[in-house]
């Protein structure tokens, strides 16, 4: 035959985008050794965007500009409160779409879980709280997972069905109005601070690199990747794949329970309508962050600048007096520029052939 | 002492598909450390039969052993288990991940209980490991797999099954997509497998590369097994009599019709870096051979042609009478069709029925007054798919229907639309031996109402047999032109090579 013996030449692994042309510092024996871990595990696919860290950069740089009181302490105190549940469904938004699914009932998990939470805790006190409303999660996300891979129902609609079952049961154990009585040494987690960091951001902070752990270092995590990279091969390769799907979709909820904790201590009741937007913030911050919603490629490092993105562009906007009409307008034509620029940074990389 | 058992029994195996028993009452066995080679024709059976030995599906009746113990695959996972890995056609990389993490993909080297902390040093030692047995030193473990060509990625399949230390790999059509060289270097590999006791059962349709590293073949035919024979018993003549069920000078048909006026006209046809001032004509009821290596330009000047590629020089002319063919409809509409080598890929409408993607391109003349007239669809594709033997519902979704016969879906579809040129680019290539005839038949009955056929082929029976006359072409130029008369192998070959150093790998392929 007159083809190329090799198939294809053979090409220098490209070094990850972030790295290109700044080697790391010398250090010695450990230190090499982290970095080396660091750079493996943080590479081309946690900062495929390049683009995104920048923008955020530019976005800070714009509103400490434009307002006085953007970069203060006090300020970003507020940024990351208001991010802490976003960041938390977020993550788990992204083990869903990493498996190539997406969840859009998580909105709604967050007001059923609130809900349950605030109704148990009121009663019998915060630990029994807690555990019901992380039983909730559990209870959704087995649904969820159940739905779309035993009755085999599309992850969009299987979780639009969720939207609406755990709105309805919300709204029906509360009767539509607030759960109030909670104790003060829960509610007051929201206001907490350990230095100058509040509590709920240490909780997400914390919470990350679970997510981050779980979906880079650990087996789950690797065929998380692969079920959404390509189902069939993973399939064949022997890897439980309705099990690893159903288990991203109870990551998923249990994630967003955590959040709407968080949120809960915040507003100091059950609310049943809490949560409402969530569902397409997350996605927004799973998207902007790079992650496919093809699955398999991305990381929770970028879901992390998504949400500093979508948080930071939001209270900007407010300290500079955008009505929060116009705000969506913004938001919406960012998800669309931020998307655009990654294609064309994606495209010349490939036409670079790296 | 009762006789040892073999190491895999499948006994009265059955599966059926909506319309069709893929296998029917199948027996055989495999010993521990054959190579084992499974042959048949397109829809024979041999890949739903390593589908249920590997567990990715699963069978109606019967029952497979693994030494002398029942088992009953319900998933890969589960064939894994028991040693029995499974390497198929459409290859199953994880394209976005590294090398590392395809070959030690279900099966990842973990620190501490609960087995869930990757091990990601112990997990490139192990790839690593994999790869140099394979002599795949070049395939770096830290590559991203999408990026690798497919001779790499196969290799790194195969590394796959080399690291969990199967017993027993299944490869379909391995070398299918294979260079030569790289077909050869696996070759080699599954005989170095072989030494190290490994037992290997292959599905292929190079029958030479059957004969070569098997010990016994199989052979299925309709979904029933025909006969289990050593390989050194049964040369390929055999092999193909056995596949198709009859002798096989009954496989290659010689035209029929006397060519009449010029039809088609080739006038210098240049593409810069592809082909050079190729000039021919072809008659009206005349079939023209294209042969010479994959390569040689021939499938570019075809593409041209068609309109798919742009010409730099030259023109096309049909009845006396200039066409320009910029793009596909023009050459549609001059009465050009061009069915390409990679008719699946091009060719069909995967989720409309098999009766609708037949008719497509035809509706015109199959309507009037703008009306589809469903009788008349319906008698055509009715009379073509029998023709071809299209085997499967022909209401039902093309997806349904195995890759050969979809191939064949695509050749009544342009056949349908009754072309005045109408070329072939390798056109039983992946079709049965048994339905070649078919082929060739509709070929020359197209011919014979007046059309110019021009085929491309590099089987050269194939093209010897089916051809009024041949041009040979060689990097991009004409090398050679002959009437059947003169139809000679070695004449052929050395055209084809013209310009080339000859080697062994080469002859064999041409």
């Amino acid at each position: 035959m007159m083809t190329d013996d090799s198939g294809q030449a053979v090409k220098a692994p490209a070094p990850p985008p972030g790295a290109s042309g700044t080697p790391a510092p010398e250090t010695r024996g450990g230190g090499r050794r982290v970095v080396g871990f660091v750079r493996e595990h943080l590479d081309a696919d946690s900062l495929r965007q390049a683009g995104l860290p920048l923008a955020v950069l530019a976005l800070i740089i714009y509103f400490t500009v434009q307002s006085s009181v953007f970069l203060t302490i006090t300020n970003f105190q507020n940024v990351g409160l208001q991010a802490a549940a976003l960041a938390l469904v977020s993550f788990g938004q992204c083990f869903v779409i990493l498996t190539a699914g997406i969840d859009l009932s998580v909105g709604s998990t967050v007001a059923l879980v609130s809900v349950v939470c605030a109704t148990v805790m009121k009663d019998h006190g915060i630990v029994a709280g807690i555990l019901a409303a992380l039983a909730t999660g559990l209870v959704v996300g087995v649904v969820n997972g159940g739905v779309v891979t035993r009755l085999r129902v599309v992850p969009f609609v299987a979780t639009l069905a969720m939207l609406s079952i755990a709105s309805g049961l919300a709204l029906s154990i509360s009767d539509g109005t607030p759960v109030t009585g909670l104790p003060d040494s829960f509610t007051n987690i929201a206001q907490d601070r350990v230095g100058d960091v509040p509590v709920p951001v240490i909780i997400s902070v914390a919470l990350f690199f679970v997510a981050w752990f779980v979906l880079r270092i650990t087996r789950f995590g690797r065929h998380v990747y692969a079920v959404g990279g390509n189902e069939e091969a993973a399939r064949l390769s022997g890897v439980r794949v309705q099990t690893v799907i159903l288990a991203a979709y109870v990551m998923c909820s249990l994630f967003a329970a955590a959040g709407a904790l968080i949120l809960t201590a915040r507003v100091a009741s059950g609310q049943p309508t809490l949560g409402a937007s969530i569902a397409l913030e997350s996605v927004t911050a799973v998207v902007l962050g790079g992650v496919s919603l093809f699955g398999g490629r991305g990381s929770v490092v970028g879901v992390a600048f998504g949400v500093a993105f979508v948080s930071i562009l939001g209270n900007g906007l407010n300290l500079l007096g955008v009505s929060s009409y116009t705000q969506m307008l913004i938001l919406g034509l960012a998800l669309i520029a931020v998307l655009a620029i990654d294609r064309q940074i994606g495209r010349d990389r490939k036409e670079a052939g790296t | 002492m009762a006789a040892v058992a073999p190491f895999i029994r499948i006994d009265g195996l059955t599966k059926r598909y909506p319309g069709v028993t893929a296998l029917e009452d199948v027996s055989l066995h495999i010993e521990r450390g054959e190579v084992h080679a499974l042959i048949g024709e397109n829809g024979a059976g041999k890949s739903t039969l390593i589908k249920v030995l590997s567990g990715a599906t699963r069978a109606d009746e019967g029952r497979i052993e693994v030494e002398g113990e029942e088992v009953n695959f319900a998933s890969p996972a589960a064939a894994r288990a028991r040693g029995i890995v499974g390497i198929f056609q459409e290859l199953a990389i994880e394209s976005y991940m590294d090398v590392t993490s395809n070959i030690v993909l279900g099966n990842e080297p973990t620190h501490g209980p609960g087995g869930q902390i990757l091990a990601f040093g112990r997990a490139d030692t192990r790839a690593r490991e994999a790869l140099d047995r394979l002599g795949a030193r070049n395939v770096g473990v830290k590559r991203r797999a999408g990026r690798l060509g497919t001779a790499q990625k196969q290799l790194v399949e195969i590394a796959r099954s080399i690291a969990m230390d199967a017993p027993l790999i299944i490869m379909d059509e391995p070398t299918a997509s294979l260079p030569g060289s790289d077909a050869e270097n696996l070759l080699r590999i599954i005989m170095e497998l072989r030494g190290r006791g490994t037992t290997i059962l292959f599905v292929s349709h190079r029958l030479d590369e059957v004969r070569a590293v098997a010990d016994r073949v199989t052979v299925l035919r309709n979904g029933r097994h025909v006969c289990t024979e050593q390989a050194s018993e049964m040369p390929v003549e055999r092999m193909i009599e056995r596949m198709v069920g009859r002798p096989l000078d009954e496989v290659y048909l010689p035209p029929e019709t006397e060519p009449g006026e010029v039809r088609f006209r080739a006038n210098g046809l240049t593409r810069a870096g592809a082909f050079e001032d190729v000039s021919f004509e072809v008659r009206s009821g005349e079939v023209l051979g294209f042969s010479g290596l994959i390569g040689a330009g021939r499938s570019e000047v075809m593409r041209a042609i068609a309109g798919a590629d742009r010409l730099d020089a030259g023109s096309i002319e049909i009845d006396g009478k200039t066409v320009r063919v910029r793009r596909p409809t023009d050459a549609i509409r001059a009465g050009i069709a061009y069915l390409p080598e990679d008719r699946k890929e091009q060719g069909l409408v995967l989720t409309m029925s098999c009766r609708e993607n037949m008719a497509l391109p035809s509706l015109r003349r199959f309507s009037r007054a703008g009306l589809v007239r469903g009788r008349r669809v319906r008698d055509r594709t009715d009379d073509i798919a029998r023709r071809l033997q299209v085997r499967g519902n022909v209401d039902a979704a093309a997806k349904t229907l195995s890759g050969g016969n979809q191939q064949k879906l695509v050749i009544a579809k342009w056949m349908l639309t009754e072309p005045q040129v109408l070329i072939f680019d390798e056109p039983t290539r992946g079709i049965d031996v048994g339905a070649k005839p078919e082929v060739y038949r509709l070929m020359h009955e197209l011919a014979a109402r007046g059309a110019a056929v021009i085929v491309v082929s590099s089987e050269l029976p194939e093209v010897m047999n089916v051809s009024h006359r041949m041009i040979v072409m060689s990097r991009g130029r004409v090398t050679d032109r002959l009437d059947r008369a003169d139809f000679d192998e070695e004449r052929i070959l050395t055209a084809a090579f013209a310009g080339h150093a000859r080697t062994r790998t080469d002859t064999k392929a041409a």
